[in-house]
């Protein structure tokens, strides 16, 4: 099916996207359209004006800046999976990356076009919760910062203003005695998680979890936080019994549904595993190893 | 109803054309430009049937309007045959397929072979598991992928194998300071003038 008939806006800067996002009646912003294309033919969406970002260089960055990774919403996956800065500071990105999609759609879709979208089976949100990430907006009363925890409320739907973009997606640079780690599980390359847990911890210097990080995709509404899981791995010394604990506590605190592909018990059971064996990944790479979980 | 004047070079040829914003890339390659070489498998960007190369990238085509391919090179499998590599008759990935069975009913094929070859632009000698991943957006329903990968090392070799015989008979086999021997001002590498004339 075609998509219903639009006018495609190539603006330059953000300030061009902005006032055309005021201008225009209910426009929809176009990033890597790995998403969006798709939903226009579909006819699940059907604006009249399209705002393609595409050839606003200012967006097009991934860089540490004033403590912050800072990714512009033109990075798209491939820059993520390519970037010798990801692969030595932020394990959970490095292992992301590559378990997006495919090669060709990881070439055009953007971390921020995916966080927008919002789909609560998508990677990068889960990820950006961990690390206590922000979404940058820009709008017609100029920029905002919103936590990521205040971003997602329902499937496909955010706290973004009609009227806003997104310019960035920050996290934290990494401390000392920092690690990271993304586990996902898929049917077969190239599709979308049954389940899959992003996990950040930070260890004090006597060796003692000091800060817990975990992101849950497709097993609830929206990418969600296990906090429960988080409360109990503070103050305790990372151990497979610790991680144990908080792979259980995030498999009670997930409500994934049943489908084709497996029943809401095993999906449960698996983010256990995933969160146990990210757990482990990241407190080696904060410096510690603790044995890797195998069932 | 909303038009765009766009242009596109599609296999080093381009191509004025006017097309509604809502035009796929796949539609204006196969339906304006006649270039049916590439296939809609799917078009909900699963199979990669539909792949091609734009600006050295795999993408989908069929995830991509042709409006924001404006100002792009597009390569397609039609072009495979005038490659520099392919030496007047196939491409060493085209002659990679036929050699090692790389294909049935050959829906697939035109994906498999642009997805192939943006793999080998990027590293000319790729691991198994690189191959894998590297076609990992594409989907074949005929043969099993086992193939596929083989056509694939085929011109991963023969390529090599090439640029060997090149390297052999000084560089000839390409000019134009595609090889540099290493020496300056030798055979063509950096800053050497073939004509002669003003060169310090
Ligand atoms: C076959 C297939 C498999 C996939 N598998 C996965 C997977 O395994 N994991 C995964 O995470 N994703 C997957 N995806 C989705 C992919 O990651 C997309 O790239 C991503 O969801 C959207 O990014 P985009 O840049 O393409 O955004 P677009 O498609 O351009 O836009 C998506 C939505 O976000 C909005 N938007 C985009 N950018 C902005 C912005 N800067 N500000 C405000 N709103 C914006 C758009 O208006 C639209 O509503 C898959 C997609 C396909 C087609
Ligand atoms: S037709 Fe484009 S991916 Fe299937
Ligand atoms: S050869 Fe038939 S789909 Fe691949």
């Amino acid at each position: 099916m075609k998509s219903a008939p639009f006018e495609h806006h190539e603006p330059e800067t953000v300030a061009e996207a902005v006032s055309l996002l005021e201008a225009l009646d209910e426009p929809t912003i176009l990033a890597g359209g790995q998403s969006l294309v798709p939903m226009l033919r579909f006819r699940l969406a059907n604006p009249d004006a399209v705002i393609d970002l595409n050839r606003i260089d200012e967006l097009d960055y991934l860089e540490e800046a004033d403590g912050m990774l800072r990714i512009g919403a033109l990075a798209r996956h491939v820059d993520i999976e390519e970037s010798a800065l990801i692969a030595d500071r932020y394990g959970s990105f490095a292992d992301a990356a590559p378990l997006v999609a495919d090669p060709q759609i990881r070439n055009r879709g953007t971390i921020a076009g995916s966080v927008a979208q919002a789909d609560p089976k998508g990677d990068w949100a889960s990820v950006l919760l961990a690390h206590d990430g922000e979404v940058v907006a820009r709008g017609p009363d100029g920029e905002r910062v919103i936590p990521a925890d205040e971003f997602f409320l329902l499937p496909y739907d955010t706290t973004l203003d009609e009227n806003e973009m997104i310019t960035e997606l920050r996290v934290p640079t990494p401390l000392d005695r920092e690690g990271s780690a993304y586990h996902k599980l898929k049917r077969k390359t190239g599709d979308y998680a049954m389940a899959g847990s992003a996990v950040r911890i930070v260890l004090d210097e006597e060796g003692t979890i000091e800060t817990a990080g975990i992101g849950l995709t497709a097993v609830d509404i929206t990418n969600v936080r296990a906090t429960d899981a988080e409360e109990s791995l503070v103050g305790e010394r990372p151990s497979k019994e610790a991680f144990k604990q908080a792979g259980e506590l995030a498999a009670e605190q997930s409500h994934p549904e049943s489908d084709e592909h497996g029943d809401a018990s095993y999906k449960e059971r698996m983010v256990n595993v995933l969160t146990q064996r990210a757990l482990a990944d990241a407190a080696e790479r904060a410096g510690l190893v603790v044995k890797r979980v195998t069932a | 109803m909303s038009t765009k004047d766009i242009t596109l070079t599609v296999n080093g040829e381009t191509h004025s054309l006017t097309v509604e914003p809502r035009m796929l890339l796949i539609h204006a390659i196969r339906e304006e430009l006649d270039l049916t070489g590439s296939h809609i498998g799917c078009d909900t960007g699963n199979c990669g049937a539909c792949t091609v190369v734009k600006d050295g990238e795999a993408i989908k085509s069929c995830l991509t309007f042709a409006v924001q391919a404006d100002g792009s090179e597009i390569e397609t499998v039609e072009g495979m045959e005038d490659h520099p590599d392919a030496d007047g008759g196939l491409h060493p990935i085209q002659e990679g397929f036929e050699q090692e069975h790389g294909l049935q009913c050959g829906y697939c094929t035109p994906g498999m072979i642009m997805a192939g070859k943006a793999i080998l632009d990027e590293n000319p000698n790729p691991t198994e598991e690189e191959i894998r991943e590297g076609i990992s957006g594409n989907l074949c329903r005929c043969t099993g992928y086992q193939n596929i990968v083989k056509s694939i090392q085929y011109a991963s070799d023969k390529l090599d194998e090439n640029g060997e015989v090149a390297a052999a008979d000084g560089g000839r086999a390409e000019t134009d300071g595609g090889f540099t021997c290493g020496v300056e001002n030798c055979c063509g590498g950096t800053g050497f003038d073939h004509t002669g004339g003003d060169n310090e």
